[in-house]
């Protein structure tokens, strides 16, 4: 581990957060000024500004051939003045987020153990790519808590119908209902699932539901008792309210245990084990030192890397990748399984490069390092010995071979293509999209979208998508995205390298902003020193770890934990060192005053 | 799927018997819907009307109706005469025998605002418009990640909760069913058609199989509800504490969970109507087979009182699906996309015989003559008129069944332009709810669909 920048010191403003603006609606209202390339979620822009308001490039308007130039809207932090106050941090707004399916298990398979029954639950969503966002938003269905019950109930009977097991997880032997053995047992279980210690009155609860529930068997008691604790929603929600802050009078600070869990899911996707909680215990996980070493403790551990990977399979939109189709007969070498195999591919990368070495996280576009099984060998024309559908083997590749980084790998030239051909439009978006957190707007409606070539028009998709962008209403964004796509011409629908389409010869010359680039290698290299990039991981890896998207108040964070990135050599574990540390995640506003609304807790549902 | 619960362990059981000797003994599905298999809702309410929803993705192969650009191919949906006793035309053909009558001509009339931008999309204006009657909410749409979510909930929700609806609570207050697994995106909106507000979606259960075991899978012994019951106040005890410390979203979502946990424990608690059981169907066959099998089960559970609502999805909205059956080698949406016609129309009626298959279930005539689609009302609609550009103009509606004599069978209601909502008020006025208006922000009506309507 290298060297870790410290990040800025709070320096929250006291109270006045009267502006919680929903930012992400008054910037697309720029957008809607701007036009194409307009980077909407830059953060440095003031809410609400009219920001290249003369719409040049706007869809539907001309382009001048160049959106992308003011696409970084006029304050970027590069150009932003140095004598400008540095502004206040305000903390973001709490969330609730339901634990997501992959936390749900992780959980419950650390504290109960393998080969536990998988009963289906409520499916995450990703709304801005995120399971935890998508988990701090949506409501559990009717369905949902039946499932939950359900898998509650099957977890509770696996564990107590094996003697030696519920032994083993008990640690004492219950002699009759409510004693000693159940009370402790409850109150150290309670304390691991619900990640803090259970009230007095929480406690006599529980015990009283084993004791009502014994029949006679105090097992039979506790099983019951595990099966509720696991219902509770203090076990399937993230409660993180926060403290008022002693050193920090008017502002709140996420409590010791909040802080238990928050690392917990950050580093390793699961809740926290005994040697956080017994830190929490301590009130220790507010100042920075224990945080630092608990943060160096679970990122280290080998639990930090499958987490590590699950952030970038959701930040590179890899949960695409499952549903597409090819068809065998016209793709040769394709089945469901090389889908799988080009996510691990890319899961292996990223542990490669971010876990393993370390290293600059950038090396994940460029790098001639792959991992592949047999499948993706033969997709890539390669001799890997001791490949098989289920060995990953490295491989280097050599001059001869037309790869270099992630984007050259089945994944990205794969989930962003059709099944009869490529799309430009599709993997140029995505560069502008996911690696540039760039927003392309919507086409205009009514236009006409069918590309298809017809008798006497050009045939190549290269002319027929620049015919597309003479036609000025789609010039403004196709010209913004195109050019980058086109640069992947040579890999096909599953990622084979081609010299020709249907006859004609592949030119995958294209550009981004005005670097004129031969091929997708060329790329590859450009974004080694790219700002745009680093700055977008920073900002993914904050909605991430928050469950929610940025507000305007926490710009400041986001710099400082870029320039922290930058410090570190743009080394990923660092900069979620840094975000362990930072006023963003260890910060939250108030909550805002809700109605009381005691009339709607009963008699909504009719009891028989 | 291992399920080891207790509370599956009857259907595990019976699951192994179905895949051996006695498979054969089990009744045939369509068998069990003349309504000698089923016992009634114990409430008296057989006879009472039941609602929904079958929705279809990307709407109908273009013609010129549907814009300025999309003349030159002719209008395979609207039939040539309105009025009662139509003529079906090409691809409404596949419903005729279930008498459906159709609305023509409607589009959404709901206000698009200009920010944030792209709220007129075609898909998503359009599902959430003929789904909810609404638009969707502005707050948190973003057009570029395709992100967004209803204003209120869907019709079905909308019935279900309506305090007029279920005399009594039902075992569940609707269901929802789909069949196509291919989605847009992960986002929940892409791939449910149920809301029940912003936020909260009711996915899809979409195999026969777990459909089966949520409707026929029930607690066997009672000292096993009382277990389940006696936790589940603790549950809801817990909670007591937490709710006065959240703020306002966080509350109505805790609410809504601590909702359904009562409803659930009053599931445990009472007893299922002694509905005969099917056995464990399979989960084979395409699109048509498996909407056939979930129609099925659903008319089962209507039959035998397990509820009165339900929404089907048979491709969600923007549906990638591959109808490779039809030499159709691209997804649906960019088929429609890239303009091939030809595809489109077959799709869709291929969708119109899966929609007609679906019908079938409720369609078994009784030995006194009648169906059970003569008490129920369905609505098929899709997400705008055509997908090849999102024109909502001339989107499709259907409306099936005979609610107990108040809908006319076999209509064909044409007004161009006319607003989409009004088929929301024709099923809300058919089922017996007093409807003074339906739709919002600009969208709302006081009119049903004259002629449909009886």
């Amino acid at each position: 581990m290298t060297t870790l920048t410290p990040p800025g010191s709070p320096s929250a403003s006291p109270g006045g957060s009267g502006r919680r603006l929903p930012w992400v609606l008054t910037l697309s209202a720029a957008l809607l000024l701007g036009g194409c390339g307009q980077t909407t979620l830059e953060i440095e822009d003031e809410p609400g500004a009219e920001t290249e308001g003369d719409g040049a490039a706007g869809p539907g308007a001309p382009g001048d051939g160049s959106p992308g130039e003011g696409g970084d809207g006029p304050q970027t932090p590069d150009e932003e003045d140095p004598h400008t106050p540095r502004p206040d941090f305000e903390p973001g707004p709490a969330v609730m987020p339901r634990l997501t399916e992959s936390q749900y298990r992780n959980t419950l398979e650390a504290i109960f153990g393998e080969d536990l029954p998988e009963t289906p639950v409520e499916a995450d969503t990703n709304p801005y790519l995120f399971y935890t966002i998508g988990a701090a938003t949506t409501q559990l269905s009717d369905r949902g808590v039946e499932q939950y019950a359900d898998a509650a109930m099957a977890v509770a009977e696996a564990v107590f119908k094996d003697r030696a097991r519920r032994e083993a997880l008990v640690g004492c032997a219950p002699e009759r209902a409510g004693d000693a053995c159940v009370q402790g047992f409850l109150a150290s279980l309670g304390r691991r699932l619900w990640r803090r210690p259970l009230t007095d009155v929480e406690l006599e609860r529980w015990v009283g539901v084993s004791r009502d529930t014994a029949d006679g068997d105090p097992w039979q008691g506790l099983e019951t008792a595990v099966a509720g604790l696991l219902q509770s929603p203090w076990f399937l929600y993230r409660i993180e309210l926060g403290e008022e802050d002693p050193s920090e009078p008017g502002q709140r600070r996420y409590t010791s245990w909040e802080m238990a869990q928050r690392l917990a899911f950050l580093f390793w996707n699961t809740g926290p084990d005994e040697e956080l909680l017994e830190a929490a215990a301590r009130g220790e996980l507010t100042d920075d030192a224990t945080i630092f070493e608990q943060s160096m403790r679970l990122s280290n551990d080998p639990r930090a890397r499958v987490a590590l990977q699950d952030f970038f399979t959701q930040y590179l939109d890899l949960g695409r990748l499952e549903k597409v189709e090819r068809d065998p007969a016209r793709y040769p070498g394709y089945s469901p399984s090389l889908l799988a195999a080009m996510e691990a591919e890319v899961r292996l990368l990223v542990d490669d490069i971010v876990y393993r070495r370390d290293g600059d996280v950038r090396r994940l576009f460029s790098d001639r390092r792959a991992f592949v099984n047999s499948e993706l060998a033969a997709l890539y024309g390669l001799d890997a010995p001791g490949a098989t559908p289920i060995a990953f083997v490295p491989v280097e590749f050599g001059a001869e071979v037309p790869r270099a980084g992630l984007l050259t790998l089945g994944a990205f030239l794969t989930m962003n293509a059709h099944p009869t051909e490529t799309s430009p439009t599709l993997r140029g978006k995505y560069i502008r999209e996911r690696l540039f957190c760039q927003e392309v707007p919507a086409p205009p409606d009514d236009i006409d979208l069918n590309l298809e070539a017809e008798p006497g028009e050009p045939a190549t998709l290269r002319e027929r998508l620049e015919q597309h962008r003479r036609d000025p209403a789609c010039a403004g964004c196709h010209s913004f995205i195109d050019p980058p796509g086109m640069l992947f011409e040579h890999y096909d629908s599953i990622g084979r390298y081609r010299d020709e389409v249907d006859g004609h010869p592949v030119d995958s010359s294209g550009d981004l902003d005005g670097a004129a680039l031969e091929n997708a290698e060329g790329l590859g290299a450009l974004l080694g020193e790219e700002a745009k990039l680093t700055r977008c991981m920073v900002r993914q890896l904050y909605r991430h770890a928050n469950g929610r998207l940025e507000e305007y108040g926490e710009r400041i964070a986001l710099r400082d934990l870029e320039a922290s990135f930058e410090a570190s050599g743009y080394r990923f574990r660092d900069l979620m060192l840094a975000l362990a540390l930072s006023e963003g995640f260890r910060t939250v506003a108030p909550q805002a005053e809700a109605p009381e609304d005691e009339t709607t807790d009963e008699n909504t549902e009719e009891r028989p | 799927m291992t399920r080891k619960s207790k509370l599956t362990r009857r259907t595990f059981l019976r699951g192994c018997l179905a895949g051996s000797t006695v498979a054969l003994a089990l009744p045939p599905l369509e068998a069990m819907l003349t309504g000698n298999g089923a016992a009634r809702a114990e409430d008296g309410t057989t006879d009472a009307p039941f609602f929904g929803v079958f929705y279809w993705a990307n709407g109908l192969p273009w013609h010129g109706e549907h814009g300025g650009q999309q003349g030159g191919h002719p209008d395979l949906w609207t039939p040539a005469q309105t009025g009662a006793g139509y003529t079906p035309s090409e691809l409404l053909q596949p419903l005729a025998r279930h008498r459906v009558s159709v609305a023509t001509g409607l589009q959404p009339h709901t206000e698009v605002p200009s920010a944030p931008p792209g709220q007129g999309d075609g898909h998503m204006r359009g599902f959430m418009v003929a789904l909810t009657g609404d638009r969707p909410q502005p707050e948190s749409f973003n057009h570029s990640s395709h992100t967004l979510t209803a204003l209120r909930p869907s019709l079905d929700q909308y019935i279900a909760r309506h305090p007029d609806f279920y005399a009594s609570a039902p075992r569940f207050r609707s269901l929802e069913v789909g069949v196509s697994t291919a989605r847009f995106h992960q986002y929940g909106h892409w791939n449910a058609i149920s809301y029940n507000g912003p936020d909260s979606i009711n996915l899809p259960i979409l195999s026969p199989s777990a459909l089966y075991d949520r409707l026929f899978a029930v607690p066997v012994d009672a000292s096993e509800s009382i277990r389940r019951s006696r936790l589940l106040d603790a549950v809801l005890e817990d909670a007591r504490s937490l709710k006065t410390r959240l703020g306002s979203n966080d509350r109505l979502r805790l609410q809504a969970h601590l909702d359904h946990v009562r409803a659930l424990q009053r599931r445990v608690e009472t007893s299922a109507p002694q509905c005969a059981d099917p056995g464990r169907p399979g989960d084979a066959g395409d699109l048509v087979e498996r909407s056939r099998l979930m129609a099925q089960l659903l008319a089962l559970a209507i039959d035998c009182g397990l509820t009165r609502v339900f929404s089907f999805m048979l491709t969600s909205p923007a549906s990638t699906h591959v109808f490779s059956n039809l030499g159709v080698p691209d997804g649906m949406h960019k088929t429609c996309h890239d303009g091939h016609w030809e595809r489109v129309r077959d799709i869709t009626r291929y969708q119109m015989e899966a929609f007609a298959a679906f019908l079938d279930a409720f369609s078994v005539e009784r030995p006194d003559g009648t169906t059970l689609l003569d008490r129920g009302c369905i609505v098929g609609l899709s997400e705008y008129g055509e997908g090849w550009k999102h024109s909502v103009r001339e989107m499709p509606a259907v409306i099936a069944g005979g609610a107990g004599g108040n809908l006319n069978r076999m209509v064909h209601v044409r007004e161009p332009g006319g607003n989409l909502s009004k088929v929301h008020v024709t099923a809300l006025r058919a089922i017996g709810l007093d409807t003074p208006s339906f739709g919002w922000n600009g969208g709302d009506t006081i009119d049903h669909l004259t002629g449909i309507l009886a």
